[in-house]
């Protein structure tokens, strides 16, 4: 287990080294800034200053090398943008993220999973075929179109909803979150529910294959044999059996969430990371791009970490390291 | 009956509770667009400076067509080459209470070159030499050189008090500890992208606003914004889609309002020796540059259908352009008329030019920097291509397009720019003059034009500080430019901004600025 760990981590540090490098010359490509930001009035002198200024007109290694000095020295930078520290300006909106993320991922797998085994267990029951006719929807229809849909059904036409934005702040275990006021629940429910929709038709469509293919299996026909009632069957044996890959799809699907839920933030105007890495990307503001997307690598290969774990204990069979 | 009563009691009760609502004179605007900081000496961001206009006043103000007027400085004139007078306005306090003074315009001025960020201010400030406090009501402002146009360049020159300290950066201004003007309103709170909250300064020199409270929430997604009206969680929003445009215009309950904006769609064509894409007849590179030939320009002019453009490409929000700044602006010239349209005379000239059976030729715009420049693309394409034209049209995203347009990768290109000063100085000084770094004009000259008789002709005008003789100068000046289609004016953009019907009234403006202070509720 230790052995794992290590080697986890060294794996982790080099993956974090190639995506810095590959992120930095991506962004190099795009081109210079300056060009950008500049206002249109500006004089040839202003600008050399300015590229001067941000070190743009050091050749790319440097550029790097200096980065990777401040970086190991805790600094991720400044944004161009917003000259705050991009750590601070990427933390100040985590949160909205976060629970935005969480509440979907609650409904998905809440509403997802009975929904997958009970389509698996009575395959050709009306109801199960209803379920998967809906999965179908859920994730072949673009989620700005549903969010859309959502606001002009709940928000502009019946009014029930608010139309976007995050609600009143509350206190949760000495966190700030929307989550502890009823005011910030009205506005997370529509978003959350629209980015839980692909995941939904996702963990039912799994669910049930796993379901169909493990009712078959001589497991559960000797134990309906041994006279185990089907309730016992379902969900001692075969949802643990077939959670393997349920759990690998919901660690991916929950990383991709987190780091682009921005369809979602830019419709329902939530102002979360998302819409902060469009912005960035849009003006060319280099520090937040990269702090950025380093992030997001160092988030994946966090939950795969916790993936691979949670593997371990569902299924006994599953060695980590894989030395033997 | 006890039904009846019943609900006049909930009616009642419902009006009562309305009561305040309707007169607690609040307004919240959803905006595109909000500032990057709230430091006004940050960067020069058209959304930066409309935002912090609120708590902020400048020395010089503009109206709603861009032509100047006082704010904190009551007058101002030349009193040698090299020197402007400003006169203050007295008796104005900042919002901590401090009076405004003299000491603040220089300090304010003093301190742009310390704290200003990649979209630099100094752009302001390149003409000023030094600032002398003559009284407490009187600033003389040294420039280098002579600089007739330093009032339109301090309509975003804010004022912040002389005790803001050193090293006072964007922390200290967004957390609101020196967040402190002369402006209509106090700040009270902001977070990058989120809500600017602002609460009314009752003791303003232009007297109270209407509204005790302003939130302006930043939506940059159109749909999203337009949901956030129709929803009531807005009362007024700005940039309505051209998409939304027409339904919403014929909604009883929504009200719109319309202005040409600064913006003008110009097509700027390379007139290099060697054209940067090559332009190809029948598959073979021509010898030279075609675009080079007046007739092959004026052949392109001729064959845009400005008309097409506004109704049917832009469902009528815009106006046909005829040069680069729209009507009444510093420098706009009465004797160009309208361009015509006449696909005839344009094919004539480009066979005259020894092209009668077209070339190929690629065109590169932006695609989501002002409403409908891919459209208008588009449809350019289309309209030359009746013209014998093979067009390759491609319409890029910004941030891919002006970096290679800064390098001047393109042949012919179009983008939009705005004459944001509502002088031509500012136009004609970037993108017409010739590239000449060492004066510093012709930055965004992008083409390779170089006129002689233009660069005299708006140099002379940019020496003289008289206003009248400078107008006729810069006038001339535009007559050259259009007459030599140095670049292609295609259509001016307009502006939408909507609001629930009979909720508040105001008067657009060119710039586009949402200002609260001017945005009056409709007595119910």
């Amino acid at each position: 287990m230790f052995g794992f760990i290590i080697s986890r981590l060294l794996q982790a540090i080099v993956v974090v080294f190639a995506m810095s490098i590959i992120v930095f010359v991506g962004v190099y490509a795009i081109g210079n800034p300056i060009d950008v930001m500049i206002d249109p009035a500006a004089t040839a002198e202003m600008r050399e200053r300015l590229i001067a200024q941000y070190g743009l007109d050091q050749p790319l290694w440097r550029q790097y090398l200096s980065f990777l000095a401040n970086v190991a020295q805790g600094d991720l930078g400044r944004s161009m943008v917003y000259n705050t520290s991009v750590t601070g300006l990427v933390f100040s909106r985590l949160p909205a993220t976060l629970e935005l993320v969480l509440v979907a991922i609650a409904i998905a797998t809440v509403i997802g999973i009975p929904a997958g085994l009970y389509a698996g267990y009575r395959p050709k029951s009306l109801g199960a075929k209803a379920i998967m006719a809906l999965s179908i929807l859920g994730f072949s229809v673009p989620t700005f179109w549903i969010g859309m849909l959502l606001i002009m059904a709940f928000a502009v036409e019946l009014g029930w909803l608010p139309s976007g934005g995050r609600g009143d702040l509350g206190t949760f275990l000495g966190m700030p979150t929307s989550l502890a006021t009823a005011n910030g629940w009205s506005h997370v429910i529509m978003p959350a529910l629209n980015l839980s929709l692909f995941k939904m038709g996702l963990l039912i469509r799994l669910t049930r294959a796993g379901m169909v293919e493990a009712m078959q299996t001589d497991y559960v026909k000797f134990a309906r044999a041994q006279g185990l009632p089907d309730r016992q069957i379902v969900f001692r044996h075969v949802l643990r059996n077939i959670s393997i890959p349920v759990v690998t799809v919901f660690g991916l699907e929950l990383g991709s969430t987190l780091a682009f839920a921005v369809v979602t933030e830019s419709v329902f105007n939530w102002p979360g990371v998302g819409k902060l890495i469009i912005d960035s990307i849009l003006t060319l503001d280099r520090p937040v791009m990269v702090t950025y997307l380093i992030l997001v690598v160092i988030l994946f290969v966090i939950i795969n970490f916790t993936v691979d774990i949670v593997y371990a204990r569902l299924d006994p069979r599953v060695r980590l390291g894989g030395t033997k | 009956m006890l039904r009846n009563t019943l609900k006049t009691g909930i009616a009642v009760a419902a009006l009562l509770a309305a009561a305040p609502a309707a007169f607690s004179q609040e307004l919240t605007i959803g905006l595109r667009a909000g500032p990057d900081s709230i430091d006004p000496h940050w960067s020069t961001l058209g959304s930066q400076a409309e935002a912090l206009r609120h708590i902020y006043d400048t020395l010089v103000d503009a109206d709603d067509t861009l032509q100047l007027e006082p704010g904190l400085a009551v007058s101002w004139e030349p009193i040698d080459d090299t020197t402007w007078e400003f006169k203050l306005r007295e008796g104005v306090p900042f919002h901590d209470g401090t009076p405004f003074t003299a000491e603040d315009v220089k300090y304010s001025i003093d301190r742009i070159p310390d704290v200003t960020g990649p979209m630099s201010m100094t752009l302001y400030t390149k003409y000023v030499e030094s600032v002398e406090v003559i009284d407490d009501y009187t600033v003389h402002v040294h420039t280098k050189g002579i600089a007739p146009a330093l009032p339109n360049d301090f309509t975003r020159m804010f004022i912040v008090p002389s005790e803001t300290g050193e090293g006072t950066g964007n922390e200290e201004f967004n957390s609101g500890d020196a967040a402190i003007g002369t402006g209509p309103y106090k700040f009270v709170s902001w977070q990058p992208k989120g809500d600017l909250v602002l609460e009314r300064y009752e003791d303003h020199w232009r007297g109270e606003s209407p509204w005790e409270r302003v939130v302006r929430k930043e939506i940059p997604d159109d749909a999203a914004r337009v949901a956030a009206l129709r929803s009531g969680q807005v009362d007024l929003i700005n940039y309505v889609p051209a998409t939304d445009y027409l339904s919403m215009k014929n909604d009883p309950e929504i009200e719109t309002f319309t202005s040409d904006s600064v913006y003008i769609l110009n097509v700027q064509p390379s007139v290099k020796d060697e054209e940067p894409q090559p332009i190809r007849v029948n598959g073979e590179e021509v010898d030279g540059n075609p675009l080079q030939d007046l007739r092959v320009r004026t052949a392109l002019d001729l064959a845009i259908n400005r008309e097409v453009l506004v109704d049917v490409v832009l469902e009528g929000l815009g106006t046909p352009a005829n040069q680069l700044m729209p009507e009444g602006f510093f420098g706009y010239s009465d004797e160009l008329g309208a361009k015509e349209y006449d696909i005839e005379r344009a094919r004539e000239l480009l066979a005259e030019a020894g092209y009668p059976d077209g070339f190929e030729i690629d065109f590169t715009c932006t695609n989501n920097r002002v409403p409908g420049d891919a459209v208008v693309c588009e449809a350019l394409a289309q309209m030359w291509s009746r013209l014998g034209l093979t067009v390759n049209a491609q319409a890029l995203n910004g941030t891919v397009f002006f970096p290679a347009a800064a390098n001047e990768e393109y042949t012919m290109a179009m983008s939009a720019w705005g004459t944001l000063t509502g002088e031509a100085a500012y136009t004609y000084g970037a993108m017409v003059h010739s590239k000449d770094p060492e004066k510093g004009f012709g930055n965004f000259n992008r083409t390779g034009y170089s006129n002689p008789e233009f660069d005299e002709v708006f140099v002379e005008g940019t020496q003289t500080l008289d206003a009248e003789e400078r107008r006729a100068l810069y006038e001339e000046a535009s007559v050259i430019a259009m007459e030599d289609r140095a670049l292609i004016p295609t259509v001016i953009l307009q502006t939408v901004w909507a609001a629930e019907a009979e909720t508040l009234t105001f008067t657009p403006r060119v710039d586009q600025e949402t200002r609260a202070w001017v945005i009056e509720p409709t007595a119910e």
